[in-house]
């Protein structure tokens, strides 16, 4: 078995005028997602990054500069984050197919975590 | 705990009904000047819950979780507004409110929650509002239903829903409106006018004349909430009350057989009564005999009796149609409607014959009727059963071009192709 990250890009310019009723629906969808790769023992963890700007650090002329961004005029911010783990690419392409992200408009980069010493 | 997780798909409406819940006690704390305010707050605590639920699963608690995050949100947006505000006594009373929320199984919070519910109920249905407006906010502010899901339910649209709602808060807030069961001496008229919000919110939601199915049938569902919250609080238990409660729930029961494969209309008589909601009549039943003490029989009284007779008959043949006709003749003397005389119709049809019924239908005709596609239909039903054929098909097809509604029209085609090929077999038989 290998690792992969699911990171999920959230569109910015997708508003909420969602009700409740279709905001309970959208979560069922995803904790049946979730429940269903923890089922077979496939998930390892997943977090909700805060929707905020974050930091940037770089070092910049021998000083560590620190920015905020990505800027929030920025098409897509990074969601949050699943990791899980599958046998290869192709099963975690299958994975990740169904996640529910796909549907509300969002973008999964997948990205496989290398082990190899 | 597998199996828990669950909770969010069998726990029907929880956000919707959690939103209406959250809007009553903030607008008790807060009054309905801040009202906007508490709205958006609660919305952004159910798009936190989707963000942050989506990848980490349900919390223990949903409820507490849900009321924890308004109750910070609401907190910081009154510090944002006004610098200043002295919040001590607010604060108190959200953090009792959140910390008995908290423990899942809280009779005193429950009937609070109850109480807040009936306060914003009767401020929703306050007089100074016109009839709509009362309902499309007490679905709003009540129910937790969207802007949208309201346009949706009354064929209208969302721009239209939201301007009625701000000029009806608007009027709450200039009215001075406040979060009460009205004094023992107001309750009557005001009571009147909650009921008949009810009945308009059921009926909007019952009759096919269009939209979606799941948000109308959502309407029936949340008319019968509120009129058994009303029902079973010890200062508005009325008889009539109880009536209005009964004649939904033995409505409400045939829903699963009105409406076949595509959402074609299903009428009483053909309808599988086996797919009746059996608890629902029940319910009902319990309350239609509550509604029984005191001296006075209202409308809805006479609406739940006839409700009645359907509900417990075993099949559309043992229908007991005498004492039917008979509650259909009282109603039509306090409160006649072209939608009751036809019905009474059908009953008189049932106990003195189709002949004498059709007359009467006929004699019944003026401009009004003819343009009211349910009488057509009814004329076809009895012009097909005494054996008048091309009279028939010509009234089914007469009301199919009265009709916009697809399931409706669907069941008329239906009923013009079986005329027209039962027809075709009688030839060939001779």
């Amino acid at each position: 078995m290998e690792g992969f990250m699911l990171l999920l890009h959230d569109r910015t310019t997708q508003q909420g005028d969602l009700s409740p009723e279709e905001i309970q629906g959208i979560i069922a969808e995803y904790v049946a997602w979730r429940d269903k790769i923890a089922e077979q023992g496939l998930l390892i963890g997943g977090e909700k990054l805060a929707d905020d700007e974050g930091r940037q650090l770089v070092l910049d002329d021998g000083a560590i500069r620190v920015t905020d961004g990505p800027y929030a005029e920025a098409k897509e911010v990074l969601g949050g984050y699943f990791a899980i783990k599958a046998a290869d690419y192709d099963e975690a392409v299958e994975i990740s197919k169904d996640c529910p992200h796909l549907k509300y408009g969002g973008r999964i980069e997948l990205r496989k975590i290398d082990n190899h010493r | 705990m597998p199996g828990d997780n669950n909770v969010i798909e069998s726990v029907d409406h929880l956000f919707r009904r959690h939103a209406g819940q959250m809007t009553a006690v903030l607008t008790r704390i807060f009054g309905f000047g801040k009202i906007d305010l508490i709205e958006d707050a609660i919305q952004e605590s159910m798009l936190r819950a989707l963000s942050h639920w989506s990848y980490k699963g349900l919390p223990d608690n949903p409820r507490a979780w849900l009321i924890q995050v308004a109750k910070n949100n609401i907190l910081d947006r009154l510090r944002k507004s006004s610098r200043d505000a002295d919040l001590e006594e607010e604060s108190k009373l959200l953090d009792a409110w959140a910390r008995s929320a908290g423990s899942n199984i809280d009779a005193a919070f429950e009937k609070e929650i109850r109480e807040d519910q009936l306060q914003m109920i009767f401020a929703c249905c306050h007089p100074a509002l016109t009839p709509d407006s009362r309902i499309a906010l007490t679905l709003k502010t009540v129910g937790g239903f969207s802007v949208t899901e309201i346009a949706t339910a009354f064929l209208s649209n969302k721009e239209a829903v939201a301007k009625m709602l701000v000029r009806a808060k608007k009027k709450l807030r200039d009215e001075g409106a406040r979060m009460e069961i009205p004094v023992p001496s107001e309750l009557r008229p005001r009571l009147e006018s909650v009921l008949k919000v009810l009945y308009l919110m059921f009926n909007e939601g019952y009759s096919a004349s269009g939209g979606e199915i799941a948000v109308r049938t959502d309407l029936c569902h949340e008319a019968i909430r509120l009129a058994k919250l009303l029902a079973d609080h010890p200062l508005t238990s009325q008889p009539k009350v109880h009536a209005l409660a009964a004649l939904f729930l033995f409505q409400a029961s045939r829903l699963p057989a009105r409406s076949g494969e595509g959402g074609t209309l299903i009428v009483l008589p053909d309808q599988d009564r086996t797919l009746w909601n059996r608890e629902m009549i029940g319910d009902g039943l319990r309350h239609f005999r509550a509604s029984a003490s005191g001296g006075e029989i209202s409308d809805y009284h006479i609406e739940a009796e006839i409700a009645s007779y359907h509900a417990v008959s075993e099949d559309y043949g043992s229908t007991d149609w005498n004492s039917l006709l008979d509650a259909y003749d009282r109603l039509m003397a306090v409160r006649p409607s072209p939608i009751a005389a036809l019905n009474r119709i059908i009953a008189l049809a049932e106990v003195e014959g189709e002949d004498k019924a059709l007359n009467e239908l006929q004699s019944l005709a003026d401009e009004k009727l003819e343009a009211y596609y349910p009488y057509h239909v009814t004329l076809a039903e009895l012009q097909r059963r005494t054996g008048r054929r091309e009279e028939a098909l010509r009234s089914y097809e007469f009301a199919a071009g009265l009709v916009e509604n697809a399931a409706t029209r669907c069941f008329i085609e239906e009923k013009i192709e079986g005329i027209r090929s039962r027809g075709s077999l009688e030839e060939h038989s001779l």
